[in-house]
């Protein structure tokens, strides 16, 4: 992936898409090309829409925080299991914040929301709680410039590249 | 030194109830992550992901084959991340109908059959491990401990003598030590490329001498590729094997396939698993379990099962094993006794079609095939000699039955026979009076018309 692409905008529907307590997973990848990845327990954009933070359990994420520390890639999935609409997000600029005190504050949204989403599939909301809890002093922020996404919903069109600033189909 | 956890240790994973995260990288060291609908154990060193879709995921495993697996247990939501390496994908065969059977329940699970086919399963070497640290909740498997229960199938499958008393046990025990309430034995009939249903337990009708094609359906696909076949939601593409069946019938899948007697099962199973009996890389039968709900029958239930049909395998090819021996054994194969029967009343019309050997009671269906053409000669037997009691050897000998030369499953056709007279007839049975010998027990008097 190019550097020289220019962060971009990104489109309001989207945005909401993002924040809107949906599964989320985060890699990234050594120098020597090895990944990892971790799943993210909240997402918040910045108000010029050009910025992405994911919010990750930091003794979970610890191999995916390395690398992102050293190199800057990343990649993140957005998957709204109920739509199975999925988007992909990539940057190269990506890096490793404390969790702010909204941050942590807005996990209860984040758990109760995502744990509504899944209780068509029988999920019981303890279990959301138990694989998207956090400690407080363990959340970390990474955050990013998206440069490139990708729609992932199952599909003949899944893998192909979405115009940044367009909202999900 | 720390040994790495073991794959069967988090089989739950696997399940695909919990879609896991896949991370690859790609030639320009950029970093790729997506959902995957599908993780499957393949053994103690392998897992395969559903490969659906052709994409960066595919691109990046092609040029870079080491990835990166987060799977949830979906118990607990303990988290595994897992590094693995690409080894190949399969597009037929067992592992893949394994995998697309699986996913079809799904997908249906999901209602999102149309989207989700399977293109390939992509087999991958797992080289770590790693138990990512957070919260996990206690364990609810609190079911029966597999074991014990198998160990007393084991016991009950000890004693059997006959391939009548072995498949009544094996069903039986799985009710008893299983729980299990809906399952059926087909042997298969290779040659004709189908399987007969031989018992069954917790249908409305036994459907003894129901037949099912090769490829159709999880019990038709199991005997097909000779490989289990579990889905654990109610898969829309598997779904109703009784429809299936008809559809077989109606679209000629199998010309000479049973049409008369309904397929039993289920009408929307929620977890079906079928298990091929095999010996010596021979297919002799499918066992066939079902449950009205989901996600009854796990990895370990699959172990049990294919465990116990191996015991199976073993057992059937004893007993044909003893039947060949008879078979070669010079002695007299038939004393010509004559029937002991008293045949009284209106007389039994017994009509015969030699196209397909189906036979007819008084203008009701009863069988066809082979098991038909041996009813036909039986009767024909009794009426020329006046004899009622036989032996397999005869029947073996007799050129105009349509056994197949190798492994003709007579003790099987019998058994079909003798189950399907004692569900539709009250004036004809079968009994056995010896080793490798049985009697036709008539009542009425006969009156026998062929086409």
């Amino acid at each position: 992936m190019s550097q020289n692409n220019a962060a971009q905008i990104l489109d309001p529907q989207m945005v909401e898409l993002l924040t809107s307590h949906i599964s989320i997973h985060v890699a990234s990848s050594t120098d020597q090309n090895q990944v990892s990845l971790v799943r993210g327990v909240g997402c918040r954009v910045n108000a010029r829409h050009d910025r992405i933070t994911i919010l990750v359990p930091r003794s979970q994420a610890e191999p995916v925080l390395r690398s992102i520390a050293k190199n800057g890639r990343i990649a993140a999935v957005f998957n709204q299991p109920e739509t199975y609409r999925t988007v992909q997000f990539k940057g190269v600029d990506a890096q490793v914040e404390n969790a702010t005190a909204e941050d942590i504050a807005a996990l209860p949204a984040y758990l109760r929301s995502f744990s509504e989403r899944l209780l068509k599939y029988g999920v019981k909301e303890i279990y959301v709680h138990t694989l998207c809890g956090c400690e407080a002093d363990d959340m970390a922020a990474i955050s990013f410039s998206p440069l490139a996404a990708y729609l992932q919903t199952p599909g003949a069109e899944a893998g192909c590249k979405l115009p940044l600033g367009r909202p999900l189909p | 030194m720390m040994q790495m956890i073991s794959l069967e240790s988090i089989r739950n994973c696997l399940e695909g109830l919990v879609p896991s995260g896949v991370a690859t990288c790609g030639a320009d060291g950029m970093p790729n992550v997506t959902l995957v609908s599908q993780t499957m154990y393949v053994d103690s060193h392998h897992i395969a992901l559903s490969f659906q879709f052709f994409n960066k995921t595919r691109e990046n495993i092609l040029v870079n084959p080491i990835a990166s697996v987060l799977m949830m247990d979906p118990d607990t939501a303990a988290r595994y991340r897992l590094m693995v390496h690409y080894l190949r994908t399969e597009t037929s065969g067992p592992l893949f109908e394994r995998m697309r059977a699986k996913l079809a329940g799904i997908a249906t699970h999901e209602g999102v059959e149309d989207v989700f086919k399977l293109k390939g399963a992509d087999v991958y070497r797992v080289l770590n491990i790693e138990h990512v640290p957070g919260r996990e909740l206690p364990s609810t498997q609190y079911g029966a401990p597999i074991l014990p229960s198998m160990r007393r199938c084991i016991d009950s499958l000890g004693q059997y003598g006959s391939l009548d008393a072995l498949v009544d046990k094996l069903l039986d025990s799985l009710d008893r030590y299983f729980d299990i309430r809906h399952s059926m034995f087909l042997m298969a009939d290779v040659p004709e490329n189908k399987l007969y249903t031989l018992c069954s337990r917790g249908y409305p009708t036994s459907g003894i001498g129901a037949e099912i094609p090769f490829g159709v359906g999880v019990i038709g696909v199991a005997a097909r590729e000779c490989v289990p076949i579990r889905i654990l939601f109610a898969a829309s593409e598997y779904q109703y094997t009784r429809a299936m069946h008809s559809e077989a019938i109606k679209q000629g899948l199998s010309s000479g396939l049973e049409a008369e007697i309904p397929f039993p099962g289920l009408t929307s199973p929620g977890s079906q698993m079928a298990v091929p009996i095999m010996s010596n890389g021979r297919l002799l039968a499918v066992l066939y379990v079902e449950s009205p709900l989901p996600n009854q029958f796990g990895y370990d239930m699959e172990d049990a099962l294919v465990a116990l049909c191996a015991k199976m395998g073993e057992s059937i090819q004893l007993l044909q094993l003893q039947a060949q021996q008879g078979y070669s054994t010079k002695t007299n194969p038939t004393a010509a006794q004559p029937c002991s029967n008293r045949a009284e009343g209106p007389s039994l019309k017994v009509k015969y079609f030699s196209r397909d050997h189906s036979l007819f009671l008084d203008e009701e269906y009863l069988i066809k095939g082979v098991a038909g053409a041996i009813l036909w000669y039986l009767l024909n037997t009794i009426q020329k000699e006046g004899r009622c009691e036989f032996s397999n050897r005869e029947l073996r000998l007799e050129g105009q039955l349509p056994l197949p030369d190798i492994a003709d499953n007579l003790d099987a056709r019998l058994l079909l026979l003798s189950r399907r007279l004692q569900e539709r007839s009250d004036c004809l049975a079968i009994e056995k009076s010896g080793r490798g010998r049985f009697k036709l027990l008539l009542q009425r008097p006969l009156e026998l018309v062929k086409d």
